[in-house]
């Protein structure tokens, strides 16, 4: 009986080819478009930690609290001996890196040296020097460069290209920095503009410059101290553990500062953050999920309602077969049994297919990305122009689930309508087919 | 005396017909003993279908009882209603009811995988019945590449395969013109006799008449004749 109906399946198109390609298009397109939604927030959310926040963070407390002031005399001593600790303390997935965020006066001097215009800018130090840095990547400076080149030698400095079309600045001119040393005093230092970056974010663009993070500690007096930690991930981790790890590290720290660095002075008090905890990120994170929950959850009750039909409409093509299994003697469950796993067997299969071709779209998307020129860069989130799409293993199950399910569903109703009728009236039917 | 096979006591089959209700049978009673040959003949609507799907276990009286041997089919279960069907019955229809994708040696065999049979065991019993009326050359097509007639042999083999105490025709002739329908119907005189089967045909074509051992006539749900015949000499 089984093999008979293979048989059937196999030659009856109208019963594999087309719920197969139902199946299999609803659950591709589900699990495409449940990639591309968490390509969106993730690229978000990742892009915000590679500019900004990091994944998780670890910053002094008393610097965290006024951190809008960038109170260098609040940033965190003992770089060494911190990095070496957060190493040792959190998964091996998270990859740590020291930056210093810094404000201070852009001071461009005309040819005699006096100043020509002066300019607060934030800034952002961090290692671009040393061969293997992760940050020139990490920030995607080589490409966000409009003009001039990356920073090889110790004072050279980047700036963001609205600012430097304010300014009217030129690539190897000279500039200063007047900014606040790590005790207090006056820090004036000069640098080489050597490059303009262009985030597509128009805050950073237009006040944003970038230098070494071991000139910072020069020029700002900040011998091993840095303003914060920041840990990455990999793409792909699951941003929803950060905070787990996050737990943790505050959990190890509070051991930590019972034998702090010798360099902390006495209110020192190391904070973790995740990237969720920054910038308002966290509530729209939530609002975000919520939204994708609505759409797909749309998307998904549809590709339902269409599976569901199909269900419907192969048991209603099979009225006729169905009649004479009747009369043949099989009972009513024998042949809802039969429909329902045929349904089933062919939702498996046809997921399966959807699965590969939706997950092969959607890795394509992930790899090549869509651009989506300006569009974005004016929404003031931190969003890429390009936007990837984002595999998981949620995405494939998401789309694969309603799928068998929907169609299994669908069948199992056409089985109840067989239910209701009587034996002699589906017969009926069947002879005035 | 043969045994009865089917015993029919006072039937009356109602429908509901929007608030009313429509009698399809009135009051039928008849046996049908063992190795007959038998047709149900009445113009349209007198409930010939009826009778024979009350016969066949499709649908169960309003009043009355009907037996298969001693058992009373009214008092089955859905459940025993289908394994009665499994087991005894063997349907015939006007419009043959082939299944379209399945071969001609897969429609004969269908009844007995319903039966639980293993494909293995039966192939011998499929291909002889295939053979039997005829097919054996047809085995492996498919009922569009048929004529009428050898689709209307397929439904008998496809009956008959399992060897049911009977058989029931459904206007088996009404598609077929009268160089099929006389052998068709001779086909199932030489069937009733090999096999010992029960045949009741309902019919309005009056050819019908020479083939059979018994002709009962319905008339507006009640039997107004019930005449024994010759048969087919
Ligand atoms: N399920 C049903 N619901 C309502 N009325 C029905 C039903 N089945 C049969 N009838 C009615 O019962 C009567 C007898 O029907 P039946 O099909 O038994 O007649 P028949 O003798 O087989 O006619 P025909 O020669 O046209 O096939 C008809 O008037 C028919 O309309
Ligand atoms: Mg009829």
């Amino acid at each position: 009986m089984f093999k008979w109906n293979i048989l059937g399946v196999l030659r009856d198109r109208t019963r594999s080819v087309f719920p197969l390609t139902v199946v299999a298009v609803g659950v591709a397109l589900t699990v495409v478009l449940i990639g591309f939604m968490d390509g969106i927030i993730g690229g978000m959310i990742q892009s915000t930690a590679n500019l900004d926040t990091g994944s998780l963070r670890m910053v002094n407390k008393a610097y965290y609290e006024e951190e809008h002031l960038f109170p260098m005399d609040r940033a965190l001593a003992g770089q060494t001996e911190s990095g070496k600790w957060l190493k040792s303390h959190s998964p091996e997935e998270v990859t740590w890196s020291a930056r210093i965020r810094w404000g201070a006066l852009l001071d461009i001097p005309d040819k005699e040296g006096m100043t020509l215009s002066q300019t607060p800018i934030i800034g952002t130090a961090l290692d671009l020097l040393s061969s293997g840095s992760e940050e020139i990547h990490r920030l995607q400076l080589t490409e966000s460069l409009v003009q001039g080149r990356l920073p090889v030698s110790p004072k050279e400095m980047l700036v963001g290209y609205q600012l430097a079309e304010t300014l009217n600045l030129k690539l190897g001119q000279r500039a200063t920095l007047l900014g606040q040393t790590f005790d207090g005093a006056l820090a004036a230092d000069n640098y080489i503009i050597v490059g303009f970056v262009k985030f597509g974010l128009t805050a950073l663009d237009k006040k944003m410059a970038l230098i070494d993070l071991k000139d910072a500690q020069d020029s700002f007096y900040m011998e091993d101290i840095v303003t914060d930690w920041l840990g990455w991930v990999p793409p792909g981790f699951d941003i929803e553990k950060l905070e787990l790890i996050k737990n943790e590290l505050t959990d190890s720290a509070s051991d930590w500062i019972k034998t702090p660095p010798a360099s902390w002075s006495p209110d020192d008090r190391p904070i973790f953050l995740t990237v969720l905890d920054q910038r308002g990120l966290g509530a729209i994170y939530k609002k975000f999920k919520a939204v994708r929950a609505v759409i797909i959850g749309v998307f998904i009750f549809l590709m339902i309602l269409v599976l569901w039909n199909a269900g419907i409409l192969n048991g209603i093509h099979r009225y006729g077969e169905l009649g004479l299994r009747l009369a043949m003697g099989e009972s009513h469950a024998q042949i809802s049994f039969s429909l329902v796993t045929e349904a089933f067997a062919i939702g498996i299969i046809g997921a399966v297919i959807g699965a590969i071709v939706g997950a092969g779209c959607t890795l394509y998307l992930q790899v090549k990305g869509l651009d989506m020129g300006n569009n974005l860069a004016q929404t003031g989130l931190m969003l890429n122009d390009v936007v990837r799409a984002r595999l998981s293993w949620r995405g494939v199950w998401g789309g694969m689930i309603p799928g068998i399910l929907s169609g299994v569903l669908g069948s199992w109703v056409a089985s109840l309508a067989i239910y209701k009728r009587s034996t002699s009236n589906l017969f009926r039917e069947l002879e005035n087919e | 005396m043969d045994e009865t096979v089917i015993r029919i006591e006072n039937v009356v089959k109602t429908y509901p017909v929007g608030i009313e209700v429509f009698k399809a049978l009135r009051g039928v009673s008849l046996e049908v003993k063992k190795g007959a040959f038998m047709s149900i003949v009445g113009p349209s609507g007198s409930g010939k279908t009826t009778l024979l799907n009350l016969i066949g276990g499709l649908d169960t009286p309003t009043e009355g009882s009907i037996f298969f041997y001693d058992k009373k089919l009214s008092h089955m279960t859905r459940k025993e209603m289908s394994a009665y069907r499994r087991d005894n019955i063997g349907f015939i229809f006007q419009s043959y009811n082939l299944l379209p994708v399945y071969t001609v040696y897969e429609n004969v065999l269908f009844p007995l995988l319903v039966m639980g049979k293993r494909e293995g065991d039966v192939r011998k019993s499929v291909e002889d019945m295939v053979a039997r009326v005829g097919l054996a050359e047809c085995a492996n097509k498919r009922p569009n590449q048929l004529s009428g007639g050898q689709c209307q042999r397929v439904a008998i083999a496809r009956a008959l395969v399992k060897r049911p105490p009977i058989a029931l025709a459904d206007e088996p002739t009404a598609n077929l013109d009268a160089e099929n329908s006389r052998q068709i119907l001779e086909l199932m005189t030489e069937l009733n006799r090999e096999m010992k089967t029960v045949f009741i045909l309902s019919t309005h074509d009056e050819r019908v008449s020479k083939f059979v051992t018994r002709e009962v006539k319905l008339e507006d749900g009640m039997i107004s004749q019930d005449n024994l015949m010759d048969g087919l000499k």
